[in-house]
């Protein structure tokens, strides 16, 4: 996988070590900004609410 | 040749899962709380911007609507006085803040010298990543009943990290711009489940109170990273004081 990305990558050495380093970074900030903040939900730190959060309902 | 591409393939995914859950661990164990805590830190600036300039507390300002009597009486009279506490009727910023805006400042000297955080209305997900939430349905601040508190015990900040040492006699002091409120810790936190809404009711059962009052509730998760129980500390009104015209930036003073 990660052999054909580089075989894919245009230039030189340098310019393909560049090119994926911009690529990972890519990924970290998509991961960071918007995979995570939506899985992060599906895990229980955030249950600190009685009755799950939903509004004291009672 | 087919073997050895497979095995490769086959390596390379594992390598990048196991990245991807390192990354997803400092996400959540440090990102999350750089986050929160600017997050914070700007709710609690905008609180001390509005009250230094204006001291009118945000349940006016934020309901214009709803609570147009008192609104129009204070900006029609002393608006440049802090003094709000003299009023026959103190502005209930906890029924009258819409949500998602934060409208107090919590101090728990027991957590640090340096803890402050905002205290927003709602307990929404949202909500709770940029401080702690107000159950909405429950009193407001210092008002008679319960005013129940929620906030992250890790994560987002780690608000409440040091909750299990809370201990009968600490303080829990708020602010909304008028006025401190100090409450008082009655007991050690209590650890039930996440059904149990009665801990919020205005008389909590199991707290020990038996008359109504001025009551705080705080509730947390617990396990620490699990969310089969809940955390509980119940504390009652013990002052109030009115805020001196500049006194919210310096911090509680000492009760």
């Amino acid at each position: 996988m990660y052999g054909w990305i580089w075989r894919h990558l245009p230039g030189n050495a340098w310019v393909r070590a560049l090119i994926s380093l911009v690529l990972v970074l890519a990924i970290v900030f998509v991961l960071f900004q918007y995979v995570f903040p939506w899985a992060e939900p599906l895990l229980p730190f955030n249950d600190v609410t009685v009755d799950d959060g939903m509004a004291a309902v009672r | 040749m087919r073997v050895r591409l497979a095995v490769r393939t086959l390596s390379e995914i594992c390598l990048t899962l196991g990245a991807l859950i390192v990354l997803f661990v400092v996400y959540l164990l440090y990102w999350t709380g750089v986050r929160a805590d600017r997050a914070m830190d700007a709710e609690i600036d905008r609180l001390q911007d509005r009250w230094s300039s204006g001291a009118v507390p945000s349940g006016d300002t934020g309901a214009d609507g709803a609570g147009s009597q008192t609104a129009g009486s204070t900006g029609t009279g002393g608006t440049d006085r802090a003094g709000g506490a003299g009023r026959a009727g103190p502005p209930a910023p906890g029924a009258r803040t819409p949500s998602g805006e934060s409208f107090a400042i919590m101090y728990i000297p027991r957590f640090g010298s340096g803890w402050a955080k905002p205290v927003l209305q709602g307990v929404g997900r949202s909500t709770l990543q940029r401080g702690l939430g107000h159950y909405p349905r429950t009193a407001g601040l210092g008002e008679p009943g319960n005013f129940a508190v929620a906030g992250h015990r890790r994560t987002y900040g780690d608000p409440f990290k040091d909750f299990p040492r809370l201990r009968r006699g600490d303080r829990v002091v708020l602010t909304d711009g008028t006025t401190w409120y100090t409450y008082r810790v009655d007991a050690r936190p209590y650890r039930t489940l996440p059904s149990d809404t009665a801990v919020i009711d205005p008389i909590p059962a199991k707290s020990g109170y038996r008359t109504p009052g001025r009551y705080l509730t705080l509730t947390t998760c617990d396990p620490e990273w699990g969310h089969s129980h809940r955390l509980i500390a119940w504390a009652h009104l013990e002052r109030t004081a009115a805020t001196s015209p500049d006194g919210v930036a310096g911090g509680p003073r000492r009760g």
